[in-house]
């Protein structure tokens, strides 16, 4: 039996992302950790009881056990530690396996330091490398890139559901510029903070058709920790915790291309009525090769723990691991924000912009301020414990794009294509 | 910028005498071994030594934490930067499905199927995911080499191993009678390209095939009309852009690899 008390966020620290950095991985954590400690003066290592390591590939560094330096170069290897890896879930997976660790009763104060340096080896060689966590055998000897595997997934949705490479675009201009007021984000360490337009996209580089450079996530070097505990240690370090509501995790198929056939997921969505007439009839219409299974089941897990029984009205913004934009245009029905097929008209509307109903990636997400792997769904949980903390001017300036009176917020993570996911709520008090 | 120091740093990859690999499973004799070209390759590379270092930099970057104002504001650091090589050859067995493989190598395309369920599976799965049917063992079929599209992408940016290729179509197909997509590459003008579009699989020369994907790619069938509701080609404006993003991509493969990917030159 899970114990009763509440778990929170309580802070976290910023080493930002960039395309590279000077200073290596353990230099990065413990800029990072310095950067906690200065924001919750009172912590001392004695009130650290377990580690949980994030970080994404050994490959990427030719090291291994790379979590044994962080413990060490951070002077806390006396404590219990392990290593959560799960390809691009791997830093929202720690923070779930942190929050089981606390919720079993076997521990009250875990730290979470998680990093990625994705810049030693060229660009192509780091794509190869990530595209290693595609089935090698099946999917990888064809193209081998996520990018043509997103974009894949993305023309079989468009197909369905019919939106367009603007609304594409639309995404693309809406993360870049809500990035620009995020001073810890990767495109304005490289590019500044002046607004782009859709003109602006539709002169950027194609990739894979219809994804543009834009479109898609970033390769950065950089790290994040955060500090969570239970309700009355929490109070220690935080005035304004951020209570984790609910938690939910799934998987999916490693291959895309079997999900036409996806038995474990049989019966979950009865959506071969709203396919279009040309569209064949396949064994399984959910999830297909257009939506995201793991994240659905995910967020049905989370909903009903947090008490959200209609997401886009209860909460207040949401951060969804985006790595091409047609996830998170996807991210919106699985998330139940809309019915399936309508994500275009969230962004059509404005419903995801900023001052919409429900703002999405206001902090730029992964295509614009970064994507160290192993940091990032920390870096965007802290963003959103600065938004229900009210603190955002504080942190970003002036021009930090607080969401007024924001008190739930929901966070995706997921690794592969879609293989894997997890979704987390959050409340402020 | 100085070269002192380099010379004697120069990657020196020399000749191995080859030796007869020794089968895993050292019961039963190596039944074919195709691998003499890759070992030859790579093996004297592998041998100039893991994670010793070929070669440095020195770069100067910002230093320190916070926004990337505060960084910018400090004085740079200058970071000495090594150049560590590592290489592995894994022997990665194909494992159950491998007759799926060795189907390629004759231009043959083999799936299987579930005795309880039914399903047909291609690619092949050795056991049924349906949880109804308990891990059962599937049955090899053979499969006709036509099937539809499912879906696809126009890539102008591959991984290493196929950037001398581009550009390229990639998807995957629903090969006829299997309920599950085989991803594979399409010799296809995007012009053409539609999801639903019904193809050939077409198989390279037999003395090219490695008995992997790229053995096989996808054809249209001719004399099919793209449909008005195709996504790509709804609007003509985004299939020009596409088809420019191509041509800027083929002179850049001419450049780097001296290779012409026109479709005069190569015919799709």
């Amino acid at each position: 039996m899970a114990r009763d008390e509440k778990v929170a966020i309580c802070n976290g620290g910023i080493f930002r992302p960039d395309l590279w950095h000077g200073e290596n991985a353990e230099e990065g954590v413990a800029t990072a950790y310095q950067d906690l400690l200065k924001n919750v003066p009172n912590l001392t290592a004695d009130d650290i009881d377990a580690l949980c390591m994030s970080y994404f590939s050994d490959h990427l560094n030719g090291q291994l056990c790379m979590g044994w330096i962080i413990q060490d170069y951070l002077g806390l290897h006396n404590k219990p530690g392990y290593r959560v890896e799960s390809g691009g879930s791997t830093s929202i997976d720690a923070i779930v396996n942190a929050y089981y660790m606390i919720k079993s009763g076997m521990f009250d104060v875990i730290l979470i330091p998680g990093w990625e340096w994705m810049c030693e080896v060229s660009v192509a060689a780091t794509n190869e490398m990530i595209a290693s966590a595609a089935d090698t055998d099946w999917d990888f000897p064809v193209g081998g890139y996520y990018n043509a595997f997103y974009a894949a997934l993305e023309v079989r949705h468009m197909q369905l559901y019919g939106e367009t490479c603007e609304d594409l675009g639309k995404i693309a201009v809406k993360n870049h510029n809500n990035s620009t007021h995020w001073p810890y984000s990767q495109w304005v360490s490289q590019h500044g903070t002046a607004p782009i337009t859709l003109d602006d996209y539709w002169k950027n580089r194609l990739v894979c058709w219809p994804y543009r450079v834009l479109n898609c996530a970033l390769m950065s070097e950089g790290a994040c920790v955060l500090l969570m505990a239970t309700e009355s240690k929490a109070r220690r370090f935080t005035d304004t915790p951020m209570w984790i509501t609910g938690v939910g995790l799934g998987t999916d198929s490693m291959r895309p291309g079997d999900r036409t056939a996806d038995f474990a997921y049989e019966g979950m969505k009865d959506e071969a009525k709203i396919y279009p007439d040309f569209v064949d009839p396949i064994k399984t219409p959910y999830p297909d090769m257009a939506n995201f299974a793991s994240l659905h089941i995910a967020a049905k897990r989370a909903y009903p723990q947090a008490g959200i029984t209609n997401p886009l009205k209860e909460l207040d913004l949401v951060e969804l691991f985006a790595p091409y934009d047609g996830v998170e245009l996807a991210l919106y029905e699985d998330m139940m924000l809309c019915p399936r097929g309508e994500g275009k008209t969230l962004i059509r509307e404005g419903v995801v912009e900023y001052g919409g109903e429900c703002p999405s990636n206001l902090s730029g997400g992964l295509t614009a301020s970064g994507h160290p792997v192993g940091a990032t769904s920390l870096y965007y949980t802290l963003f959103l414990y600065w938004q229900l903390a009210g603190k955002i001017k504080e942190k970003c300036g002036p021009n930090g794009l607080q969401v007024p009176d924001a008190r739930k917020a929901l966070i995706t993570g997921h690794g592969g294509t879609g293989c894997q996911g997890a979704v987390v709520t959050f409340e402020s008090e | 910028m100085t070269e002192v120091g380099v010379e004697e740093r120069k990657l020196k990859v020399r000749k191995i005498k080859r030796t007869r690999r020794e089968a895993k499973y050292k019961h039963y004799p190596v039944v074919e071994d195709h691998s003499t070209a890759a070992q030859e390759y790579w093996e004297p590379i592998v041998n100039t030594g893991l994670w010793a270092i070929k070669g440095y930099q020195i770069l100067k970057g910002p230093c320190g934490g916070g926004t990337v104002e505060e960084a910018l504001k400090r004085e740079p650091k200058e970071f000495m930067v090594i150049d560590r090589a590592a290489f592995a050859l894994y022997s990665h067995s194909y494992g159950l499905v491998s007759p799926f493989f060795r189907g390629l190598l004759e231009g043959k395309l083999k799936g299987t199927k579930c005795p309880k369920c039914g399903a047909t599976y291609c690619p092949p799965r050795a056991h049924c995911w349906n949880p109804k049917c308990r891990v059962a063992d599937c049955e090899w079929v053979d499969l006709p080499l036509t099937g539809v599209i499912h879906t696809f992408t126009v890539q102008c940016l591959a991984a290493a191993p196929f950037e001398h290729q581009l550009p390229f179509s990639m998807g995957w197909v629903k090969i006829d009678g299997a309920d599950t997509t085989l991803a594979m590459m399409f010799h296809i003008p995007p012009r053409e390209l539609f999801i639903g579009q019904k193809v050939k699989i077409k198989f390279v020369p037999k003395e090219q095939r490695k008995g992997d994907l790229t053995d096989c790619y996808a054809v249209a069938v001719p004399g099919q009309k793209v449909p008005k509701w195709a996504c790509l080609q709804k609007d003509p404006e985004k299939l020009e852009s596409l088809e420019a993003s191509m041509k800027q991509t083929i002179q850049f493969i001419k450049k780097r690899y001296g290779i012409d990917n026109s479709p005069e030159v190569r015919g799709w």
